[in-house]
């Protein structure tokens, strides 16, 4: 069908980047096995695959942030990559710009470039003239033609990639660039800006270095890269030619045979009868546009979508934890004002939050006082709080969950592992016995075994009547446990599949539709 | 089995250290008064050193917690010694030149610390003013308007015999001021360590973001932690005037020794936390290593010396010892995995 074996460089030019025989495992499992890839000079070659399928801890190894097992070896423009060293990678001349960009934001653009690499000085002055007209020059290396004493937060999104781009490009006399690793660029762009993007991304190829570029967005593939290379479960399957390819066999590629396979139990029962017990009208919220939605008990309803299609944003702007600019959160029929996350849970909500260090628990604080906390009420007894009660009502959710160590109730939350610290979350918002539990990416970073408990435990909620609605970027776990699922395309919900619909495939296909009926 | 056992053994003996860590400030003080008892036995053993360091150091508990509620909430209030000395100096001018009893001039007086400390709220809440902005700012804005009440001029604390009493009243030797405050402490410990609203001042102070998601109205409770903040300072005012009378910059100087006293605190009992007995104890320990060393050497200036380098010391001591309460946590819970993985099979 599709050539798995193309040969990296013609003969006589050196590829910028050729990574042979890669594996890596965490814990026996694999995260990366066997993965070769070659990047030719002015090449710019696209690295596609699903959450899990290996890009990271492959980008990961370039970075020197991860070893690979023995017998793995890379090359860039000939010379090879001691591993684990970041300097190593920067000394052959890789450079990497990641999805957050680093940027300061208050700062100028000429700040940015040269705070790392320096600043050309006189005497310890900087130089102010030499400083903006090298500063020019090496934005016009990716086509930018803006004041380099511009602030960065006034640019628009795609330019700020661009000063990105640009410091990484920055020749500092000590190596020069081979290689630029692009990690989801544009995750966050807006459509708009997406093309202004590749332009620069162009030049850059154009200037001779090679460029992998990594993406979760289809339609862009077709437009900037020249060969793409796709993993899936820690495999290559397959590096093939852009002109080779058509976005149905790409599709295929990415998710493999699964794309047929049928969403096997059938286990919506309860959501047949009854009422909706939440009720989401017009909301706009981020990216959010006049999304609406409603749940019943008993309900599992999935959000699936890309990065930035609002999949990410939908369950806190329901909760009150974004603030909303329109519309309406109903509970039984009773509306609840925006940013309120007292009054949502008043109202029988529960939210969990997708960060557990930054906004889902209190790190230094022991496991029972993580999981009372919103239930401290029942606690208050005879003008003291019940540690005992605490305590054995912690002890009862440790057991129900199988958090380890299992008497560990008083020890501080950073104290557990991430999966047992995520069932010490799930434990604090069972016990309220939430009416409509809102999860964001309610497994990530968590090991298998502790997600399938998780996952039991969710359609255990359900089936004592709760809603249940997960938004997560893991297609799988949808599959798994949702009885229906949205697809989430540019701020709007685009399909709902359930029944035989429900299937990894169709997910995936329906997350990346929208775009294919655009270039279409 | 035999793996759990082992463990066990292995972990009960590595945690016999004696509380060396968390009751530190305990052996410390011992220390001292071995020290000082030697070196300047018939001084130092005196239990009148006792009771006046039990009274002199009151007011600086009490400013000290006041310190602390807030800090335990996350905000900062530098204006607890610019509001301890209004409250002073209000309460000693309502009674001596406008006549007004005691009672109604010490409920003024704490009156005043409980708006100043709702004031304090309101543009850290409402205006959304960095705390330690808004509070420096505020003790300036509270030290014009002392300048205004009393046109520079000290006022004369009331001769009564009442009004002595309220602090200087011997109870076993001691004078009720120390009993006052440690009363006052024994209430905040309660309201700190055994109530939701004290829970919900830690979970604010811990992660503002985590609390709000939990349900916990921050701003109202960062408010509430100045408020209660403000009010303590307006009760250590009245407390200092009737036990050494009236100074128009006294609070300013006691700022600094409880900032010492509330980080050292935070160190004991229940590290990483500020806590109340924790303060109590950092407030004794230092009192007592000053008082020694002032009885025997007779310098002026070790009070002062001895704050300064006390709040550097239990600041770095504490970050030093977060980072190896982390790493002795981690340790300890990967070993309860390998013994729980062991007794599985």
């Amino acid at each position: 069908m599709i050539d798995n074996n193309v040969k990296g460089g013609q003969a006589g030019t050196r590829p910028a980047l050729s990574a042979q025989h890669l594996t890596k495992t965490f814990g026996g499992i694999h995260a990366l096995n066997d993965v070769s890839l070659n990047v030719k000079q002015s090449e710019v070659h696209a690295l596609l695959g699903e959450n899990g399928s290996g890009k990271s801890t492959f980008i990961k190894i370039l970075s020197g942030y991860h070893r690979p097992e023995d017998g793995g070896e890379v090359l860039i423009d000939g010379q090879p990559l001691t591993f684990g060293s970041p300097a190593s990678t920067y000394d052959l001349g890789c450079r990497f710009v990641h999805q957050d960009l680093g940027l300061i934001p208050s700062s100028s653009i000429l700040d940015n470039l040269y705070l790392n690499s320096g600043f050309p000085t006189r005497f310890g002055t900087i130089r102010g003239t030499d400083a903006r007209r090298l500063a020019s020059a090496d934005l016009a290396k990716v086509g930018l033609t803006v004041d380099p004493r511009e602030i960065v937060s006034n640019l628009t999104p795609s330019m700020r990639t661009g000063v990105a781009i640009a410091r990484a490009l920055i020749d500092d006399g000590r190596s020069a660039v081979r290689l630029l690793v692009l990690d989801e660029p544009t995750a966050t762009l807006p459509q708009n800006e997406v093309d202004s993007l590749l332009e620069i991304v162009r030049s850059t190829a154009e200037s001779g270095v090679g460029v992998l570029y990594v993406t979760h967005r289809l339609d862009e593939v077709f437009d900037i890269a020249d060969i793409i290379t796709v993993l899936r479960d820690g495999r290559k399957v397959a590096t093939t030619p852009v002109a080779n390819l058509d976005r149905r066999q790409l599709v295929t590629l990415l998710v493999g045979s699964e794309f047929d396979e049928i969403h096997s139990e059938s286990i919506n029962l309860h959501s047949e009868h009854g009422t909706n017990i939440l009720q989401v009208e017009g909301m706009i919220a981020g990216p959010l546009d006049r999304v609406g939605f409603s749940a019943r008990p008993g309900d599992i309803i999935g959000f699936a979508g890309i990065t930035g299609s609002g999949r990410e944003t939908i369950l806190g702007a329901t909760f009150g934890a974004v603030a909303r600019d329109a519309g309406s959160v109903s509970m039984e029929g009773i509306s609840i004002a925006a940013q309120r996350p007292d009054d949502s849970m008043n109202a029988g909500m529960a939210y969990l939050p997708p960060d557990r260090k930054t906004s889902g628990g209190f790190m230094d604080f022991t496991a029972c006082e993580n999981l009372t906390i919103s239930n401290l009420n029942k606690f208050w007894r005879y003008f003291r709080l019940n540690r005992k009660a605490e305590n054995s009502e912690t002890q009862h959710w440790f057991v129900e969950l199988g958090v380890r160590p299992q008497t560990a109730i008083n020890l501080p939350l950073f104290g557990f592992s991430g999966g047992n610290q995520q069932k010490i979350l799930f434990g604090k918002w069972l016990s309220r016995k939430p009416k409509v539990l809102l999860l964001d990416e309610p497994t990530q970073g968590v090991d298998i075994g502790a997600k399938a408990e998780l996952h039991r435990r969710l359609l255990k909620a359900a089936a004592d009547g709760a809603a249940v609605i997960i938004s997560s970027s893991d297609v799988d776990e949808l599959v798994a446990i949702c009885h229906r699922v949205f697809v989430m395309c540019n701020g709007r919900i685009t399909v709902l599949l359930e029944g035989s619909n429900l299937t990894v495939g169709k997910i995936t296909h329906e997350c990346l539709a929208v775009q294919e009926e655009k270039t279409a | 089995m035999i793996g759990t056992n082992g463990s066990t053994n292995g972990r009960k003996f590595r945690d016999m250290d004696f509380g060396f860590d968390r009751f530190s400030g305990l052996y410390i003080w011992g220390l001292f008064i071995i020290i000082f008892a030697l070196w300047v036995p018939d001084s130092f053993l005196d239990m009148n050193t006792a009771r006046g360091l039990a009274s002199e150091k009151s007011i600086i508990v009490l400013l000290a917690l006041a310190l602390m509620i807030p800090l335990a909430a996350g905000a900062y209030d530098l204006s607890i010694g610019a509001t301890t000395n209004i409250s002073a100096v209000l309460v000693a001018q309502l009674q001596t030149a406008n006549g007004w009893g005691m009672w109604s001039a010490i409920a003024m007086a704490v009156g005043v610390g409980f708006v100043v400390g709702v004031v304090n709220g309101f543009v850290v809440v409402k205006l959304k003013v960095n705390s330690f902005i808004a509070t420096l700012a505020m003790a300036s804005i509270i030290a014009s308007v002392i300048i205004i009440i009393t046109g520079q001029r000290q006022p004369v604390p009331p001769m009564d015999e009442q009004w002595r009493n309220l602090t200087q009243f011997q109870i076993f030797g001691f004078q009720s001021v120390a009993l006052i405050v440690l009363a006052f402490a024994l209430i905040l410990w309660w309201f700190m360590q055994h109530t939701p609203s004290g829970r919900y001042l830690y979970a604010v102070g811990g992660n503002a973001e985590a609390a709000r998601l939990s349900g916990v109205k921050v701003g109202k409770w960062t408010w509430i932690s100045l408020i209660i903040s403000g009010t303590t300072c307006g009760i250590a005012g009245v407390l200092y005037a009737s036990l050494v009378g009236v100074s128009l910059t006294f609070g300013g100087a006691l700022l600094l020794p409880a900032f010492a006293a509330v980080f050292l605190g935070s160190t004991q009992f229940m590290p990483g936390k500020f806590n109340v007995w924790g303060t109590v104890l950092a407030v004794i320990v230092l009192a007592t290593g000053v008082k020694g060393l002032q009885l025997a050497t007779g310098q002026q200036w070790l009070e002062t010396m001895f704050n300064g380098v006390a709040l550097i010391a239990a600041v770095s001591f504490a970050v030093w010892r977060q980072k190896q309460s982390k790493v002795r946590t981690r340790e300890k819970e990967l070993e309860a995995r390998d013994a729980s993985r062991t007794s599985d099979q």
